[in-house]
């Protein structure tokens, strides 16, 4: 066959487009969603990793830190002695600038000499570049990313608040947003230091320190792609919800136009075209409109990432500490990936159509469709195929189980994908038995039998954008329980926490001299330092190797003792073994090591291992590390930590002028107002964080449900046609078109009812395994369940909401048909 | 042109295999027409299926312009069917979504031999100038059954096949189309095999055979 | 009946225009990466024009012990010490140890600005290389350092003339003898991490005969048209002292030769580097000679050479009294390189095959080159030390 006739073919086959452009639009519209979320998410996800890979390649990452035990800053002195002494040292300035227009900017000064290998001079390639970044005027590295955020082009100097400049501009695509590197003696300037704040050295360089200085091994610094992979595979997660929930869509919408093409691709058989040619055109028709649907998609994926990101780069931050730009970076797998998804997925959704067509039996021109029998083996087909994904699924839970926490969150979440679409699979059977029992019960009343076995009728097409329904649903309902039970504990655990009314971060250098003026003070009950080291645990019985942990101490004061979010102790007062020497562990640890209340664990401390009892279990919501609790003194007096925080109590009922504080401070000391902070604003800001982080996963499962409305609607709409040629011998024999139209309504409704009763259960179960699995694998600790008799209430209202919504349009249509079109559809037929 | 030697095919039913046709033989040259009668039901179609490769036979050889159909792979068959075969069904068949002259021109096109002279010529023969950018819908029944003629012959085939392409319309359009049909047919020069259960649709053939039980017989319309 | 479709496709025009989009983008891009590609550079940018620095030029006095410090008019300078020892089994050694100093500002630049007092700010990079051979192995490494060349600000590295002192960090090239010209007794010291290997040494030098002056009073010519640099050497040293590999210790004596030289620039902009030898011969002879490549009339070979007796006096070789001719390659470090050589001085009957003892000495730094022991056999037998750069 020449090409010219293949054109034909396909361009026949294209046709039925031209007389029902709604099904095209159908397609491409659930194509376009689906690939718009999933996009959306990827481009956040692949942005953010960039981000992350350029963080964890930079050299400051990966070397370990050498400072002061007591913080004090370092001299040139300190570095000069080390390096002629053949330590392979290299100085660095960390710092944080504010621009002229307010934005702060962090800083980092480097001697590219003398980093070790892989860090600085090795890409220096030619000398010219080493010059410019050795000699004044300097230069400031910065990613490309950064350049857009200060809207500055390379070559400018930014202007300071304080009035100076920075030095020119200079891109750098290896560096992560949001970091300025230069050479360490503009940096010693700029943020008037008066030496380096820490040096670094290669890990496997060995070293013999005095005892004034601490060295920080690399991996105590949790890498960032670490930390947030939790967060990017709940993002992921959301997307391929929205993903399958598209895909519904389009395999409703193509198996509709296969359908009703059956006809049409018969005849070409017929007058010669040939079987395999035919399936190689069906791909090609299904080809070309996945590259228009995946462009859309991915397009509008991006401008969705846009809008998403300042709130996902905000948590980020917030959260773990971690700088996204403001821009996305897309990497060209990100497009690659995209497109194969999405052409990958309408592949899926359309192979059984395309086996189909390759099955095509050409005799059967003219005959009526068999749907009955076919449609009652499919349900089989379902039910069985749901039995199996819901066994996979407890598989996966009790193999979850026996995983250690911080372990197993692509199967936790695999587990949940199966578990949704095993009960996905599980509804159309459902619908036809109870439809069957419902109509056998009412059988003596015509009207009635005749909507049950009409509904019967169309479940083939409806039960798809049901399981659509069923899905979003259960998704809602279990991610809202999770998320306002998690706000409940949150703002609980919170209250707990912030013991003191204010909060107080002193420079080490003046740390002394503000402690004891804050204690000699009027106006202040009690002062609560805490300070923060780290170190590692040894020998326990999870873990033959020593495992890096957190040191935190805290001062045990009364208001102190009754509030501190205890999840379980050895006795019901804990705190006076806590204050005779035995250690708190946060909830991670505990689960994490399988330490208990009253079992020892052993730190290692400068002085050598030591052995600590431990009096309690505390929660520690938002900390990605096990965290091991002394009092103040015990950790200044074992493990020589730097200064920390104070926390100030202040009378009750007496209200002390904060303001005169903040005052005298900033005079006596010159400590910034903004230093001293107060439970309240810290409350708040937690507050704010926490919506921010979940009003993206609030907008993506919004969105998810509105795709799930989308599924319903077109499918309804097309299967228009139909459904007045079934109700055309109705209305012929006497039932008004009122009746008709409330009949419709009421079989859709009641559907959607029952679809939404499957999915409260199944919303449950879902919350249940987000807050008992999937937490504990992402983030190492348990939320309690909470059930939300409202939200169930919800689910249910929306779902009726959602259909009856969907069918209005149809309804409208089929109300305003002229009642002679019925009977011409009656007589087509 | 076609030729069937000892074909016989019989289909599976609830109450066991039901015989159709039973080694049944026919020769029909070039050129040349022939009405095909019987109950309806008794395998006339089959007959047809099987002459016009959609259908296999269960023993037997099916030739079609000298080449056997079974030796012949699916594609070779199916360019046989769109190079020399024009097929009339009972229902049409034709695609809803295609304007008249596109519906006309379909299997021309399919196997390259559009000629647009002949199908302008076509169209004007059967009726349908006026109605070229019309859908199969806004026609009546008469008029498109002569669509249905007029895409069969537009790719000039050698072998016509016809199944009851009257039986859809009224006695009107009956002899309309069938005067039609006839007189293209003799034009053109194709064979045709025409199946029919009407003695006055079968009486203009040249020859006339019956099928019953699954055995073909001479007949008289 | 197959092949008619392949013929079709292959002769189909829209095949043909597809395919040649194709090759335009994978050209397009060919281009783009070729592009990326800066031209070839001289060796380590040391033929960059200068204007601001000071230029080396004959009739100009040396004085010591002055001029064994750094002079920061001129842009490059060095001090290179190469020794050729034997352990107590008789295995031979190699060692290098060389500063080098580049300068980053001209002489006249006035932007050291404000924080000019800030020990952080740098006019000078210093770079230092140590190397260790055994007849089977070859140890260096690398170290930098910013710094001002004043000798009175201590620095990470730096020289200071009296007492004679260079450093880098902890590798250390200092006078024994306070009294004295500053390079009569040296101690070297250094220790260095090669992949997962320590190496170290710790060796006297004691000078057996005085400075030799090379050139014109101590004035190299290196090129046709005039360029040049300072160039003294003290070549007759007698060491002494220990060599640790890996913990093991070592004691080793023999001989070394130091080098000193410096300059603005020392090669045309085009010419790619050189090649150059220093030979302890038997007799008590020393023998300095380098080709710059591409540095004579017309872009031919620029040849000269010291031949010094075992008092210190110093012949100079000009350009057609010396024949370098290399006769033998080996591939190291995916690069051609003359490992073997035939030296050749008619006027002082001396034909010799220099050759490395092992050819696998690349020094694999930032600025790459080859660096070695050699062996000389021939007319005259000994030791001493090859080095090639820009290959």
């Amino acid at each position: 066959m020449s090409l010219a006739a293949y054109r034909t073919a396909l361009l026949t086959l294209l046709s039925h487009y031209r007389r029902h452009p709604g099904q095209l639009v159908m397609l491409l519209v659930g194509l376009w969603v689906a690939s718009a979320l999933w996009s959306g998410v990827q481009a956040i996800n692949a942005s953010a990793r960039d981000s992350y890979a350029r963080a964890e390649a930079l050299f400051s990452q990966q070397l370990d830190r050498i400072e002061r035990r007591d913080g004090q800053p370092l001299r040139y002195e300190d570095f000069l002695t080390l390096r002629r002494d053949g330590a392979p040292v290299s100085p660095m300035v960390e710092g944080e600038v504010e621009l002229a227009d307010g934005t702060r900017l962090p800083v980092l000064g480097i001697d590219p000499l003398t980093l070790p290998e892989g860090g600085g001079l090795g890409a220096a390639q030619a000398s010219e570049t080493l010059l410019r970044f050795l000699r004044p005027p300097y230069r400031t590295r910065v990613a490309p990313e950064t350049l857009a955020t200060l809207s500055a082009e390379p070559g400018a100097t930014p202007t300071l608040a304080s009035g100076g400049t920075m030095p020119p501009l200079a891109t750098d695509r290896t560096l992560p947003p949001e970091l300025a590197v230069m050479d360490i003696a503009a940096a010693v300037v700029l943020l008037e230091a008066s030496g380096p704040s820490h040096l670094v050295i290669a890990p496997e360089a060995t070293l013999s320190l005095p005892d004034e200085w601490i060295r920080h091994s690399a991996d105590n610094l949790t890498a960032p792609g670490q930390l947030t992979d939790s967060f990017h595979l709940n993002l992921t997660a959301m997307g391929l919800l929205a993903l399958v929930v598209g895909l519904f869509i389009v395999h409703a919408a193509l198996s509709l136009t296969l359908e009703q093409r059956l006809g049409l691709m018969r005849t070409l058989r017929a007058l010669g075209l040939p079987g395999r040619p035919l399936v190689a055109l069906l791909a090609t028709e299904l080809l070309i409109l996945g590259l228009v649907g995946a462009m859309a998609g991915i397009a509008s994926g991006v401008w969705l990432a846009q809008w998403l990101l300042p709130d996902v780069a905000a948590s980020l931050q917030a959260l773990y500490g971690e700088r996204l730009g403001d821009e996305l970076s897309l990497p060209w797998y990100y497009w690659a990936g995209g497109l194969t998804v999405t052409l990958g997925g309408l592949l899926t959704a359309g192979a059984s159509s395309l086996w189909h067509a390759a099955r095509l039996d050409i005799l059967a021109m003219g005959r009526s469709q068999a749907w009955h029998g076919r449609f009652q083996r499919q349900l089989t087909g379902m039910a069985v195929a749901g039995g199996l994904l819901w066994l996979l699924a407890i598989g996966l839970g009790g193999w979850l189980h026996q995983l250690p926490p911080r372990a197993g969150l692509t199967l936790g979440f695999t587990m949940i994908a199966a578990a949704l679409l095993g009960s996905a699979l599980w509804l159309p059977p459902l619908l036809a038995s109870l439809l069957a029992v419902l109509a056998r019960t009412l059988r003596h009343r015509p009207l009635a039998q005749w909507a049950f076995a009409d509904v019967n009728l169309q479940l083939p097409r409806l039960s798809v954008a049901m399981m659509a329904l069923l899905i979003a649903l259960s998704a809602n309902l279990g991610v809202s329980s999770m998320v306002d039970g998690f706000r409940l504990t949150f703002l609980d655990w919170l209250d707990q926490r912030l013991v003191a009314d204010l909060y107080l971060r002193p420079p080490a250098d003046r740390y002394e001299a503000v402690a004891d003026w804050l204690r000699e003070r009027d106006g202040i009950d009690a002062l609560l330092p805490t300070r923060d080291s780290e170190t590692r645990l040894i020998d326990t019985p999870m873990q033959s190797t020593a495992q890096p942990v957190g040191l935190y101490g805290v001062t045990p004061h009364p208001r102190l003792r009754e509030r501190w979010p205890l999840l379980d102790a050895i006795s019901n007062d804990p705190w006076p073994a806590f204050q005779q020497g035995a250690v708190m562990i946060n909830e991670q640890l505990a689960l994490s090591s399988a330490l208990s209340p009253g079992e020892t664990l052993t730190l290692r401390t400068p002085q050598g291992p030591r052995a600590f009892q431990v009096a309690a279990v505390y929660a520690d919501y938002g900390n990605p590390r096990g965290e091991v609790m002394l009092t103040t003194e015990r950790l200044i007096e074992r493990f020589q930590a730097p200064p920390g925080s104070i926390g100030l109590v202040l009378p009750p009922g007496r209200a002390t002028d904060i303001s005169a504080l903040r005052d005298e401070l900033s005079q006596h000391f010159g400590i910034s107002r903004d230093s001293l902070i107060d439970q309240a604003t810290l409350k708040q800001q937690s507050r704010t964080i926490f919506e921010r982080t979940f009003a993206i996963t609030r907008a993506l499962n919004g969105l998810t449900l509105g795709v799930a409305g989308i599924a319903l609607l077109t499918s309804l709409l097309a299967q228009a046609p139909q459904r007045r040629r079934q109700l055309a011998p109705l209305w012929a024999q006497g039932v008004s078109r009122r009746r008709l139209t409330g009949i419709g309504l009421c079989q859709l409704g009641g559907t959607a009812l029952i679809t939404a009763c499957l999915a409260v259960p199944l919303g449950l179960a879902l919350a249940w395994s987000l807050v008992a699995k999937i937490n504990v694998a992402a983030f190492g600790w348990r939320l309690p369940l909470h059930v939300f008799p409202e939200h169930i209430a919800t689910t249910l209202v929306l779902a009726v909401a959602v259909t009856l919504l969907a069918a209005l349009l149809p309804a409208w249509r089929l109300w305003r048909l002229p009642p002679g079109h019925l009977l011409r559809e009656f007589d087509a037929s | 042109m076609l030729e069937l030697c000892d074909v016989s095919k019989s289909y599976a039913t609830p109450q066991g295999p039901l015989s159709v046709l039973a080694g049944i033989s026919l020769r029909l040259p070039a050129g040349d027409s022939l009405a095909l009668m019987g109950e309806s039901g008794c395998g006339k179609s089959t007959l047809l299926h099987l002459a016009a490769g959609l259908d296999v036979p269960d023993s037997g050889r099916v030739i079609l312009a000298g080449q056997a159909l079974d030796t012949l792979s699916e594609s070779r068959r199916s360019a046989l069917r769109r190079h020399r075969l024009g097929l009339v069904f009972q229902a049409f068949h034709l695609v809803p979504s295609l304007s008249v002259s596109d519906n006309l021109r379909l299997q021309a096109r399919l196997a390259d031999r559009e000629d647009s002279a002949w199908t302008d010529e076509l169209l004007g023969r059967l009726g349908l100038i006026g109605m070229r950018d019309r859908y199969p819908e806004q026609l009546s029944g008469g008029q498109q059954q002569r669509l249905a003629i007029g895409r069969a012959l537009a790719v000039r085939p050698d072998l016509l096949l016809a199944d009851e392409p009257t039986g859809n319309l009224d006695e009107r359009s009956a002899d309309e189309v069938l005067t039609l049909l006839l007189a293209l047919v003799a034009d053109s020069g194709c064979a045709l095999l025409m199946v029919t259960h009407s003695p006055r649709v079968a009486a203009p053939l040249n020859h006339c055979l019956r099928l019953s039980h699954g055995q073909l017989m001479e007949a008289t319309p | 009946m197959r092949f008619t479709r392949l013929r079709r496709l292959v002769t189909s025009r829209r095949v043909w225009l597809t395919i040649g989009l194709l090759v335009m983008l994978a050209l397009v891009l060919l281009l783009q990466q070729r592009s990326d590609d800066s031209p070839p550079e001289s060796f380590a940018g040391l033929g960059e024009e200068t204007e601001t620095f000071a230029r080396a030029e004959p009739s100009h006095q040396l004085r010591f012990p002055d001029d064994h410090g750094p002079h920061p008019n001129y842009r490059i300078e060095w001090w290179y010490l190469t020794a050729n020892l034997h352990d107590t089994q008789g295995e031979p050694l190699g060692i290098q140890w060389t500063l080098f100093r580049q300068a980053l500002a001209s002489p006249n630049d006035e932007t050291a600005g404000d924080n000019g007092d800030s020990p952080w700010t740098t006019d000078q990079l210093w770079m230092a290389h140590a190397a260790l051979s055994t007849p089977d192995s070859h140890w260096l490494d690398e170290r930098f350092a910013r710094g001002k060349p004043a000798p009175d600000q201590q620095g990470q590295a730096g020289v200071e003339a009296q007492p004679f002192a260079a450093w880098l960090d902890n590798w250390q090239l200092r006078s024994r003898a306070p009294n004295g010209d500053g390079l009569d007794a040296l101690t070297v010291s250094a220790r260095g991490i090669d992949d997962d290997s320590t190496f170290g040494y710790r060796l006297d030098l004691t000078a057996e005969g005085p400075l030799v002056l090379h050139g014109d009073n101590g004035f190299s010519q290196k090129t046709a048209d005039g360029q040049g640099s300072f160039y003294y050497s003290q070549p007759f040293y007698r060491v002494e002292g220990q060599v640790e590999i890996d913990g093991e210790i070592r004691n080793v004596s023999g001989q070394a030769w130091l080098d000193r030289e410096w300059s603005s620039q020392i090669m045309g902009p085009t010419q790619q580097g050189w090649d150059w030898f220093s030979l302890h011969l038997n007799d008590g002879h020393k023998l300095m000679a380098f080709r710059m490549r591409g540095g004579g009339d017309d872009g031919e070979d620029y040849l000269s050479g010291s031949w010094i007796s075992p008092d210190g006096d110093v012949t100079d070789l000009a350009n057609d009294t010396i024949e370098l001719i290399p006769t033998e390659h080996s591939s190291v470090a995916k690069r051609e390189i003359p490992t073997q050589w035939q030296l050749r001085l008619p006027g002082q009957d001396l034909d010799v095959t220099v050759e490395a003892r092992n050819p696998e000495r690349w020094m694999d730094t930032v600025f790459p080159y080859w660096e070695g022991d050699v062996t000389v056999e021939g007319s005259h037998s000994g030791v001493g030390y090859l080095e090639m750069t820009g290959y």
